[in-house]
C-alpha cells in the first residue's frame, strides 16, 4: 500500500496545532513506558512517538525549507513512495489511543490525537485491516457495526420491554433527553437498557430513545476518517434536533462519550444549546440533588470492589470522580482503588478497534493481563466499570485468563440499589 | 663620562665588563652579588639564595656563567631610539632600578644616543647616530620605543626630511640584536587604535628581515628589557619567543597565572564596584573588566617599583596592556565574558524580521498545499460538509 | 592568526554573526509554525482550561522534574530523567545564574539578576557534563530512544556538549592556557548559536505550545494534567 493519499491527509490536517506538537517532540522515548501495548510487547515500534513518525516526516516534506531542500535535491525519499503495510500494523493493532502517552510526555504532547491523525492518513490511503473497515461498511449500510438495523432495533427492545417489563420510548416528542446506547448494550447486556430506563425513570426524567439516533459506537473515529465520523454524528445529532431534545445521554459507552461529547463540535454542527453527557455524571447528579435515592452500602458484603476507569470515560471524559461518589454510597465499606487509577489507569487493551482485528488478539490479551495483575494485587473480587466495550474484553479477558473475577456494570449495580 | 677605548679607533682589547666595575670601584663581592641579580634578572633559574641546591640538583650553575660571561666580555653598545612614543617606557626605565645593572653592562656612552636623555641636539644628535651606527656596526643593540607611523609616505614622523621608517630600517641594518621595547614598538600600540589616523606600525613590521624581540607592556617592565638585554650579553643568544616574539620566560605565563587575587576568583568572589565591600576586601576584579585570564606578562611576579605594586594589587583590573591591541579590545571596565561585538537592537530586529517572513512565506506554502488538497477533495466530495481548515479528524 | 587574533575574532564579528542567526533562525522555526493555522476550539469544555494549564505547567516544570521516581515511567527511563534533569539544571545554573554569563546578558540586555556562589554553579556544571555523557550513551543502548536517534540528535548533543566542557575546561584552565580555551569555548558557543535553529533544540521553544495545549486539552475535560 503506497501512501499519496494518505500523505495528502497528513498535509491537509497539519496547522498550528499539530506542528507545534511535532516541533516540540525531543525524541526522549518517555512515552514508550507509559503506553501498555509497548510494556506488554517491548516491540520499540510501538512506543507513541514512534506511531506519529509518518506524520512527522509529512510534516518536514513539506512544511520545512529543508525538507523540501532534501526532497528536490533527491536526498529523502518521498513519503508518497512508503509502504504503509508496517504502520497500519502499529496504529491499529497496536494502539488503543487512550492517550496514557500525553500524560507522561515531558512537553505534553498530544500523542493520543496525533495518532488519530495518522489513521486518518491510513484510512484515506485505505490501509486499514479489513475488520475495522467491515465495521465501518456496516455501519454505513446498516447503521450498526453488530447490524443493528431500524428493524432489528425495534425487535429487540420490543422484546426487552416485555422481557423486563419496562417501559422503552422510541422517537418520543417532547421529551428533554435523548438516550444512545451502544449496539453492544444492545445486543449483549440488555440488561443495561432495563437498568438505565429503570433509573431515569426513578429521576422522573423525561427521555426517549431515538431509530434514527439508535448508535452510540462510532467506527469513523475507529477508522480515523472524517467523512464518516461526521455521517455516524450527524445521525444522531439529527435525531437530537428532530425530537428537540436538550441533552443527549450517552449509556455505557466509551467511544460513543467520546465522539459525541468530545470530538462532535468540532467537526459538525450542533444544535444550540446541546449538552452532552454520560449516564454516570447523570446519576451522580440525580443522587446529589436527591432526584433518585441510593440504599447506602447495597453491595457490602461481597467482598473487595474496585473500579476499572475506560480511557474514553474517564482520562479522556472527565467523568472521574462521579463513578466513585456512587460506589462510596454503594460500597463504603468493600471498596478499593486500583493503581494506577483515575486519569492513570491503563487500558483494558480492547479500545480503539483493537477488541475486533484478530491479529491483535495476542496484544490485547497481554495488556489485559496487566490491568488484571493490578485488580490481583488488591485482592479485589468485582471489578466495575461503565464502558460496555471494557465489559466485553474484560468478560473474555477473565475467561482467557481463568479469572475468578467479578465484571459488572455501574448502572446494573445503581439499578440494583434504587430506593 | 667613561671613554671606551674603541672609541678612539684604537685596536686595543676592548676592556671586559669586570675590569669597567673595578675601574669603577666595585669588589669582587659585590662583583658576585651584581651577576647574582643579573642572572635574576633574566628570569632564569638563578637566584643567590638556591644557587646551592642548583648544583645538588645537577643543574648548570647559572649565577657562575654569568660571572665567566662578565669577566670575559666587553660592554654592549646600545642606541636607543624613541619615535612615535609617550616616552614612558624610558621613564619607567629611569625610574627603576635597572639602570644600575644596565650601565654596568652597557656601554654609556652608545646610551647617550638616547633621543630623551641626549643632552645634544639637532644636526649634532643626527651626527652622533650615524657615527655609532656605523663604529659599532654588528655589536650593537638597537632598542626601540614607540610606534613607527607609516601614513603619509611617512611624513607623520619624520625628522630633517628623513622619515623615522628609514631612521629605524637604517638602524636596524647595523645591529646586533633589535628589542622593541613598550607595546607601541611591539604592537603598533595607542597610536594604531582605532581609526589608528598615523598608520602606525610594529618595528617587526618595519625590519622584516631580522629577529626583533618584542617587550610589550605600556609600559615595559624595566626588568623585562634589561633581563633580556643581560641575556643576549651571557649566552651572546636571544631567548626563546612565543609567537608574538615575547621571551617566553617573561611571557609565558598570564597575570591570572600568577595573581594574587585568584583565590577570590576560584571562590567566585568579585568586586562590583571600586568602592564596594568587595573592592576594600581585595577581591577578584573580574567583573570590573580585569584581563588577567588572556594577558601573558610578568606584572604579577616581577610587579612594578622594584616588586612594590601592581593594578591589581593596586586595586585595578588588568587591562591587557601586553596584548596587541589592547585598545580596540572592549572597553576597560568590560568583562571578558562579555563579547566584544554586540548586534544593535535594530539589527537584531531586521534579523528577527528577516526569519519571520522566509518562516511565513514557507508556512503559505505550506498552507497552499493543504488548501489545494482540501478543494480537490471537496470537488470529489459534494456531499462533504465544509470543514474549517486545518481540518480536524480526532483532536480535541 | 595567533590565538590572541583568533579570540578577537570569536568574541567579536563570528559572535555577532552567530547572534543574527540564532535569532533570524529562532524567529524562522516560530513563524514557521505560528503561521500555518489555528482553529477556533468550539468543545463546551467542563472545567477550567486555565487553571488546567497553570497545573500542567506547575506539574512539568516544578514537580515532576525533581521527583521524577515517583512516575510510573521512570522504570526504564531512569537514565533519561535523572540526567535529563542534572542537564537541564546544570544548563540554566551555568547559563543564566553564573556571573561569567549573567555579565554577557546583561550587555546584551541591560539588565542583570541575582548569581549563584561559583562553586555551586561549578558543581552543577560537572554534574551536567556528566549527565551528557550518559545521555549520548542511552541514545545508543535505550531500545526506543535508539530509534529516535539520528544525525541531527548526535550533532545537536555535540553542539550543546562543546560549549559546556570547554567552558569548564576554561574555569579550570585545564590542559591549554586560558587563551586557548576561551577561544575554543567562544568558537563552540558561535557553533552552536548558529546550529541551533537548523536543529531539533528549538523544542524549547515549542514546550510552551505544547504544554499550553496540554494544559488546556486536560483542564478542559477537568482532568488533572
Amino acid at each position: 500500500m503506497s501512501s499519496p493519499e494518505a500523505v495528502k491527509t497528513f498535509h491537509q490536517g497539519t496547522g498550528g496545532w499539530v506542528a507545534s506538537q511535532l516541533e516540540a517532540c525531543a525524541r526522549c522515548g518517555i512515552c514508550a513506558e507509559a503506553c501498555p501495548f509497548y510494556r506488554v510487547t517491548r516491540k520499540p515500534e510501538f512506543a507513541p512517538v514512534w506511531k506519529i513518525e509518518l506524520l512527522r516526516r509529512a510534516y518536514r516534506q513539506e512544511f520545512t525549507l529543508a525538507g523540501r531542500l532534501r526532497t528536490a535535491l533527491g536526498l529523502q525519499k518521498k513519503l508518497e513512495d512508503e509502504d504503509l503495510a508496517e504502520w497500519s500494523r502499529i496504529v491499529y493493532e497496536g494502539c488503543s489511543v487512550c492517550n496514557r502517552c500525553a500524560m507522561a510526555c515531558p512537553m505534553g504532547i498530544q500523542i493520543g490525537p496525533l495518532i488519530q491523525e495518522v489513521r486518518a492518513g491510513l484510512a484515506a490511503a485505505g490501509a486499514v485491516p479489513e475488520e475495522v473497515a467491515s465495521a465501518v461498511r456496516k455501519q454505513i449500510q446498516k447503521g450498526s457495526p453488530l447490524d443493528v438495523t431500524d428493524k432489528l432495533f425495534d425487535e429487540r427492545l420490543e422484546w426487552i420491554s416485555d422481557e423486563w417489563g419496562v417501559d422503552l420510548p422510541i422517537d418520543e416528542q417532547g421529551a428533554d433527553t435523548l438516550v444512545v446506547f451502544s449496539s453492544i448494550e444492545l445486543m449483549k447486556f440488555p440488561q443495561n437498557v432495563v437498568d438505565t430506563a429503570r433509573i431515569l425513570d426513578a429521576a422522573g426524567e423525561r427521555w426517549t430513545l431515538s431509530r434514527k439516533g439508535r448508535e452510540a459506537i462510532n467506527w469513523g473515529i475507529y477508522e480515523g476518517n472524517t467523512e464518516h465520523t461526521k455521517l455516524f454524528l450527524n445521525r444522531v445529532l439529527d435525531a437530537a434536533k428532530e425530537l428537540g431534545v436538550k441533552r443527549i445521554l450517552v449509556a455505557e459507552c466509551g467511544n460513543g462519550y467520546d465522539a459525541l461529547r468530545w470530538t462532535a463540535p468540532n467537526l459538525v454542527h450542533m444544535p444550540a444549546g446541546l449538552e452532552v453527557t454520560h449516564i454516570a455524571t447523570v446519576v451522580a447528579e440525580y443522587v446529589r440533588s436527591g432526584r433518585i435515592e441510593l440504599r447506602a452500602g447495597a453491595a457490602d458484603g461481597n467482598g473487595v470492589i474496585t473500579f476499572h476507569d475506560a480511557c474514553k470515560i474517564q482520562r479522556r471524559g472527565g467523568c472521574i470522580e462521579e463513578p466513585r461518589q456512587i460506589l462510596k454510597i454503594l460500597a463504603p465499606r468493600s471498596f478499593r482503588e486500583m493503581s494506577p487509577n483515575k486519569e492513570a489507569a491503563t487500558c483494558c487493551g480492547a479500545g480503539g478497534g483493537v477488541g475486533a482485528i484478530k491479529a491483535a488478539d495476542e496484544h490485547r490479551y497481554a495488556v489485559f493481563e496487566l490491568k488484571l495483575n493490578q485488580i490481583r494485587e488488591i485482592e479485589a473480587d468485582t471489578v466495575v466499570m461503565a464502558c460496555a466495550n471494557c465489559r466485553v474484553q474484560f468478560l473474555d479477558g477473565v475467561a482467557h485468563f481463568n479469572s475468578d473475577l467479578k465484571v459488572r456494570g455501574l448502572s446494573r449495580m445503581i439499578a440494583e440499589a434504587l430506593v | 663620562m667613561p671613554d671606551s677605548g674603541a672609541r678612539n679607533g684604537n685596536p686595543v682589547r676592548e676592556e671586559t665588563i669586570y675590569e669597567y666595575l673595578q675601574r669603577e670601584g666595585v669588589s669582587r663581592r659585590q662583583f658576585i652579588k651584581y651577576c647574582g641579580m643579573v642572572a635574576g634578572a633574566m628570569g632564569l633559574w638563578a637566584a643567590p639564595v638556591l644557587n646551592g641546591s642548583a648544583r645538588l640538583l645537577g643543574k648548570p650553575d647559572l649565577t657562575e656563567e654569568v660571572i665567566r660571561a662578565l669577566e670575559t666580555k666587553p660592554r654592549l653598545p646600545v642606541i636607543w631610539l624613541d619615535i612615535q612614543g609617550c616616552g614612558g617606557c624610558t621613564e619607567a626605565f629611569a625610574g627603576s632600578q635597572s639602570p644600575t645593572l644596565v650601565d654596568l653592562m652597557l656601554d654609556r656612552i652608545s646610551i647617550d644616543f638616547h633621543q630623551m636623555l641626549f643632552a645634544a641636539a639637532g644636526s649634532q644628535a643626527e651626527t652622533a647616530l650615524r657615527e655609532a651606527t656605523r663604529t659599532y656596526a654588528g655589536k650593537y643593540v638597537l632598542v626601540v620605543e614607540g610606534s613607527i607611523p607609516t601614513g603619509g609616505e611617512g611624513a607623520y614622523c619624520a625628522v630633517a626630511g628623513r622619515s623615522a621608517v628609514d631612521v629605524v630600517r637604517e638602524a636596524a641594518a647595523g645591529a646586533a640584536v633589535i628589542i622593541a621595547t613598550g607595546s607601541c614598538s611591539a604592537f603598533g600600540g595607542i597610536a594604531r587604535a582605532t581609526p589608528d589616523p598615523t598608520e602606525a606600525r610594529s618595528v617587526r613590521e618595519i625590519v622584516t628581515d631580522k629577529p626583533v624581540v618584542n617587550i610589550p607592556g605600556c609600559p615595559a617592565i624595566p626588568e623585562v628589557t634589561t633581563g633580556t638585554i643581560a641575556r643576549y650579553i651571557v649566552f651572546g643568544t636571544l631567548p626563546e619567543l612565543d609567537d608574538l616574539g615575547r621571551p617566553k620566560t617573561f611571557y609565558g605565563t598570564t597575570i591570572h597565572d600568577s595573581c594574587l587575587r585568584r583565590p577570590f576568583h576560584d571562590a567566585g568572589k568579585f568586586a562590583r564596584s571600586f568602592d564596594d565591600e568587595g573592592a576594600r576586601g581585595g577581591w577578584c576584579l573580574y567583573e570590573l573588566g580585569c584581563r588577567g585570564p588572556t594577558t601573558y606578562n610578568a606584572c604579577a611576579t616581577l610587579k612594578w617599583g622594584g616588586g612594590l605594586s601592581f593594578p591589581i594589587q593596586s586595586g585595578h583590573p588588568c587591562i591587557g596592556c601586553s596584548q596587541p591591541d589592547f585598545w580596540d579590545d572592549g572597553g576597560l571596565y568590560q568583562a571578558q565574558s562579555v563579547p566584544l561585538d554586540r548586534p544593535a537592537l535594530t539589527t537584531v530586529g531586521m534579523a528577527a524580521g528577516v526569519g519571520a517572513l522566509v518562516g511565513a512565506a514557507v508556512a503559505a506554502a505550506g498552507r497552499g498545499r493543504r488548501k489545494r488538497v482540501h478543494e480537490a477533495r471537496a470537488e470529489s466530495t459534494p456531499e462533504a460538509e465544509s470543514t474549517p481548515e486545518p481540518e480536524r479528524t480526532g483532536r480535541g | 592568526m595567533d590565538w590572541h587574533d583568533f579570540l578577537r575574532f570569536v568574541r567579536g564579528p563570528l559572535f555577532e554573526v552567530s547572534l543574527l542567526v540564532f535569532v533570524a533562525g529562532l524567529a524562522y522555526r516560530l513563524l514557521r509554525v505560528v503561521t500555518l493555522g489555528w482553529t477556533r476550539d468550539r468543545i463546551p469544555p467542563a472545567g477550567s482550561r486555565v487553571v488546567g494549564v497553570v497545573r500542567s505547567y506547575a506539574k512539568g516544570t516544578i514537580v515532576w522534574p525533581f521527583i521524577p521516581w515517583v512516575k510510573d515511567t521512570f522504570r526504564g527511563n531512569a537514565v533519561t530523567y535523572l540526567a535529563g534533569g542534572l542537564f537541564h539544571l546544570g544548563l540554566f545554573a551555568v547559563v543564566l545564574l553564573s556571573t561569567t554569563h549573567v555579565l554577557v546578558w546583561k550587555s546584551l540586555l541591560g539588565f542583570a539578576w541575582p548569581t549563584l556562589p561559583a562553586p555551586i554553579v561549578d558543581l552543577l556544571a560537572a554534574g551536567a557534563i556528566v549527565a551528557m555523557v550518559a545521555l549520548l550513551i542511552n541514545r545508543f543502548s535505550h531500545p526506543v530512544v535508539r530509534k529516535l536517534t539520528g544525525p541531527a540528535e548526535v550533532l545537536s548533543w555535540l553542539s550543546v556538549f562543546l560549549p559546556m566542557v570547554t567552558g569548564y575546561m576554561t574555569t579550570h584552565q585545564i590542559f591549554f592556557s586560558y587563551q586557548v580555551l576561551f577561544s575554543v569555548h567562544m568558537l563552540a558557543v558561535d557553533v552552536m548559536l548558529i546550529w541551533i535553529p537548523f536543529s531539533p533544540i528549538p523544542h524549547f521553544v515549542f514546550y510552551f505550545f505544547s504544554r499550553t495545549i496540554h494544559g488546556v486539552e486536560f483542564g478542559k475535560r477537568a482532568v488533572s494534567p
